[in-house]
């Protein structure tokens, strides 16, 4: 998610990540929006967001995110990874009984 | 890929935490300002628009931690924080630190030094690239499980067997008169005859120039080509590439130089460095035995053969295909090779077998084991308490919520920079150790071939005494590091010094003593067996008389001598000393007794002597000598007669057998007069005319046989001068020179010093160097016992003092008390004493049946120690509880 966002968005800080999937998700998924920054710390350490300080909105120093060539390789790759799994489960909820017999 | 990379950037935030900390909470303020300032829009107040922010934030501690840990490497982390704080607890006790480091390092000094002894002697692979597969062929015989070959035999195996890569020669290594221009006076220098194959096979590429071709090697005599030793290149030629091409002299005879070894390469010996290489064809130049024709005589036997194993072949496979040749061997050369075998080793077979100075290593070894464990139990000793006075301090931080296992690592932890510091400071002992063996190096080898110790530092070495760090952290602080979390916190907590005295707890103690008294026992024993055992060979009469006694060596074969301008000049040296005035007797021999060199060997057959069916023949010892050798050397005939002038090649042959040897063979009869033949029974007689007294020959050896030949008859090339004189020997030196000069003025005189200084160096101080070793061991092992012993029971007692005092307030005498806590501590000690006695004895059989007959029990070390060790005891018991006994009662119960 973190990876899509910085793909539509392009480079963002921490907050707007969070404002991002809070609201892509309707406010369904909310967690405590601290728990991002590890999952950042994370990404960046396996090269697949590089981040740079720069001026928010309001003018203050924030950091942001970006997305590396890496982390679109990722992106591709677990989108994939995703479409699959979801295509899969999806034929198994579609699976009526009288297909098997 | 993904987790290596991760991996390498928590490293790197390691090094960089603060600034890191700093960041997050910067971001963190930035993001709680946003979403202020968005519910501020919202229409929130100030406050609560805040609040709001930070629960939706959610714990900030909580992430902060997650943060870090997925940060950095939290297990790095926590031990350079235990780290600090054991060095920083350490620091508060710089006394004790010091002592167990230096106690550590005295353990760790003298195991990776003896370590040094022994991996230079049986492990350090050869020096050359996959030295695995390198493995050595040699002869066999009743006699030697490690004869070498003749020429003819190594062509025959070169050609016939299928299962290596290459199969090398070379002959010993030999001193060769070296001058670089013609005309200077020859020096001698370490020169080694190998194989045309012998750098490729052995994957050797010289660092300058080639290594020889196989076919300079094959026509004798044909091609002098010379490859020089790494050091030498550098020390007589100033590392100068321009050397190739040049010719140098070896022997009288002009060689070029096509090669430099590289320094990776300083040759396949032990102890020896050989200056120059040359090949086997150019033998004629290089050979010593004037008897026998090196290309052509099968038991001419010079060569030690090397092979490289192919790929695939096993060692099983080689040994049958050599097997099978050597039976080829005794079939068809039955006068040469009857009853002879043939074996393959693998290097570490090769060396041990070959040469046994090894077991001198690894029971050095033993005892520096021995001292480390000693010192290991000392230090486990004090650990223990120190972490029980350190009680309190842990209760709290189990209390607090510390997880065992944490605190078990901090104390390892603290073990851990005890045992790295010993072991750098042992490093810095070990270095000590083997240069001052270095330093005895001239003493060890007297000869001027290029011989070194081969004992270093070297990587391997400093690897082991990482690995002994490593284990005597573990050994030292596992215990204590065990014990000491295994806390009743109730207890602990309420007083400061808790004495729960629980059974296992106390045994724990006690076991460490019984250790320390018994692995002190054992050491003594041993050190004391060995010096002993060293000094009673010093002690023992060797024979033959060592003073008045001036000795030079000759070797005519450097100015290019023949056969008969040797013999020409030996005799008249020989009839111009004995003119000479102050001279008293003279003698020439082949070789000293107790010299370095070793003896040649003869076979033979004795007459009348019913042989085994399996053997052709037997082997003694031999040395050539002139007619004025007995007298000279002051070593008694017994029957018949010395040699004669009228002994001459001419004459029918005539030997003189030792006593030992007489009493073997003809154990009824007279030996004089009798005859043995030369190899075999068909061979030439030689008739015994005299037995001379069995000396010592070799070294401090038990007797053994020995035959002496004419050596008018038995002619060698180089020989030792020996002269009587009235007073001192020094003063032959100049009439000597004369002689010579008189004779031939480009004859080197090699080795010209009184003999007793020879002896001296040789046969007495080299024994000397290994006392003064294992003397040290011995009393380092008891010193650091005695400390660890007194340091141990006088804890343990004053552990007791106010068990003291209650029982002193119920009425005990204080009689009563001593009795009670040194009869314990005699306990302890009795046990130690009876197993390190009884480690004592096995290490002695041990001893007894791979180095020496030390001849048995050794009742004055054991008078000395173990009264030593009960004094040490009792007094450790004694004077804490003295102090115990005489605080009052009352204080004594309130005593911390």
């Amino acid at each position: 998610m973190v990876l899509k966002t910085l793909d539509v968005l392009g480079s963002l800080h921490g907050y707007g990540i969070a404002r991002r999937i809070e609201q892509i998700s309707g406010d369904l998924l909310a967690v405590n929006q601290g728990t991002l920054y590890p999952v950042l710390l994370k990404l960046e350490q396996e090269g697949a967001i590089a981040s740079d300080w720069g001026a928010s909105e309001n003018n203050r120093r924030a950091r942001f995110y970006r997305l590396t060539k890496e982390g679109r390789k990722l992106l591709q790759a677990e989108t994939q990874d995703w479409q699959q799994t979801a295509a899969i489960i999806g034929r198994f909820f579609e699976v009526k009984a009288e297909d098997l017999s | 890929m993904k987790s290596l990379r991760r991996f390498f950037a928590r490293l790197a935030n390691l090094a960089t935490r603060r600034a890191q900390d700093d960041r997050l909470r910067e971001e963190i303020e930035g993001h709680i300002a946003l979403q202020t300032a968005e519910n501020l829009r919202a229409g929130l107040s100030p406050v609560e628009a805040r609040r709001q922010a930070m629960l939706k934030f959610g714990g900030v501690e909580a992430m902060k931690q997650d943060y870090r840990a997925k940060r950095g490497l939290p297990f790095v982390e926590n031990f350079v924080q235990d780290v600090r704080f054991a060095l920083r607890s350490l620091r508060r006790t710089p006394g004790l630190t010091a002592f167990v480091v230096i106690t550590l390092a005295l353990g760790i000094g003298m195991t990776s030094a003896t370590f040094s002894m022994v991996d230079a002697l049986i492990f350090r692979p050869y020096p050359v690239p996959h030295p695995s597969g390198v493995v050595t062929l040699v002869s066999t015989t009743h006699d030697s499980p490690f004869d070498d070959f003749s020429y003819r035999e190594y062509l025959d195996i070169r050609d016939k067997t299928k299962s290596y890569d290459g199969v090398i020669a070379n002959a010993d290594m030999e001193a060769v008169g070296f001058s670089a221009e013609p005309g200077t006076t020859p020096r001698i220098k370490g020169g080694m005859m190998v194989s045309g194959n012998y750098f490729h096979a052995l994957g050797v590429e010289p660092r300058l120039g080639r290594g020889f071709r196989e076919d300079e090697d094959q026509v004798p005599g044909r091609n002098p080509v010379v490859v020089l030793g790494p050091d030498f290149w550098r020390h007589e030629f100033a590392s100068d590439p321009s050397v190739l091409g040049k010719t140098i002299l070896l022997n009288g005879t002009k060689f070029t130089v096509i090669g430099v070894a590289p320094d990776t390469f300083p040759g396949m010996l032990t102890f020896g460095y050989p200056d120059l290489y040359v090949p086997l064809a150019m033998a004629p130049v290089f050979t010593t035995n004037l008897q026998k024709n090196f290309f052509e005589d099968r038991d001419d036997r010079e060569l030690s053969v090397k092979a490289r194993l192919k790929p695939g072949t096993t060692l099983e496979q080689a040994r049958n295909e050599l097997a099978v040749l050597a039976k080829n061997f005794e079939r068809e050369y039955p006068n040469s090779n009857r009853s002879r075998g043939a074996a393959v080793y693998t290097q570490f077979q090769a060396r041990t077998i070959e040469d046994q100075n090894w077991k001198f290593g690894v029971v050095f070894v033993i005892l520096a084991l021995a001292v480390l464990l000693v010192a290991c139990t000392n230090v486990a000793g004090l650990l223990l308490s120190r972490a029980r006075a350190r009680a309190r301090e842990i209760a709290v931080r189990l209390a607090l919520g510390a997880g065992r296992f944490r605190l078990i690592r901090l104390l390892l932890t603290e073990s851990i920079v005890l045992a790295t510091l010993g072991g750098l400071a042992g490093i810095a002992i070990g270095y000590g150790v083997v240069e001052w063996f270095h330093s005895k190096q001239s003493i060890v080898f007297a000869t001027e071939l290029p011989m070194a110790i081969p004992f270093h530092m070297d990587k391997r070495v400093l690897l082991a005494c990482l690995a002994l760090s490593a284990l005597s952290a573990l050994l030292c602080g596992l215990a204590p590091a065990l014990q000491s979390t295994r806390v009743d916190l109730v207890n602990a907590l309420k007083s400061a010094d808790v004495e729960v005295p629980g059974r296992k707890r106390l045994w724990g103690r006690n076991m460490l003593v019984v250790a320390q008294v018994s692995m002190s026992l054992m050491l003594l024993t041993a050190s004391f067996l060995m010096a002993r055992g060293f000094q009673r060979a010093l002690m023992e009469d060797t024979g033959f008389t060592k003073d008045h006694l001036l000795m030079t060596r000759f070797d005519p074969r450097l100015i290019q001598y023949n056969a008969a301008q040797t013999q020409q000049f030996y005799k008249l040296l020989a009839e111009r000393m004995r003119e000479t005035p102050g001279v008293q007797s003279e003698a020439l021999t082949q070789n000293i007794p107790l010299g370095v060199d070793d003896f040649d060997g003869v076979a033979f057959v004795p007459d009348g002597f019913q042989m085994p069916p399996d053997r052709a023949n037997f082997n003694s010892a031999m040395d050539t000598i002139d007619e004025g050798y007995f007298e000279t050397m002051g070593i008694p005939i017994l029957r018949g007669r010395a040699f004669l002038a009228s002994d001459t090649a001419d004459a029918p042959r005539v030997a003189i057998v030792n006593e030992h040897f007489a009493k073997h063979y003809w154990p009824a009869g007279d030996a004089v007069g009798k005859h043995i033949r030369l190899d075999r029974s068909a061979g030439t007689p030689v008739e015994i005319v005299g037995v001379a007294q069995t000396i010592k020959y070799q070294n401090m050896e038990s007797p053994m046989d020995f035959v002496y030949m004419p050596m008018a008859q038995h002619p060698v090339a180089r020989m030792v001068l020996m002269l009587r004189s009235g007073g001192d020997p020094l003063q032959l030196v100049q009439p000597v020179k004369d002689v010579v000069r008189s004779l031939d003025p480009n004859l080197p005189m090699l080795q010209t010093r009184p003999y007793q200084d020879f002896y001296l160096n040789q046969a007495v101080r080299g024994p000397r160097i290994a006392i003064d070793l294992v003397g040290s061991m011995g009393l380092v092992g008891l010193l650091l016992a005695v400390a660890g012993l007194y340091g141990l029971v006088a804890y343990n007692v004053s552990r007791r003092t106010r068990e003291i005092g209650i029982r002193i307030a119920l009425g005990a005498a204080s009689s009563d008390v001593l009795r009670l806590v040194i009869g314990k501590g005699l306990v302890l000690v009795g046990f130690g004493t009876v197993i390190g006695l009884a480690m004592g004895f096995a290490l002695e059989q041990l001893m007894n049946s791979m180095l020496f007959d030390s001849g048995g029990v050794d009742i004055l070390a054991y008078i000395v120690v173990v009264p030593t060790l009960l004094v040490v005891t009792m007094l450790a018991a004694y004077v804490p509880a003295r102090r115990a006994l005489r605080i009052a009662p009352t204080q004594a119960l309130r005593y911390e």
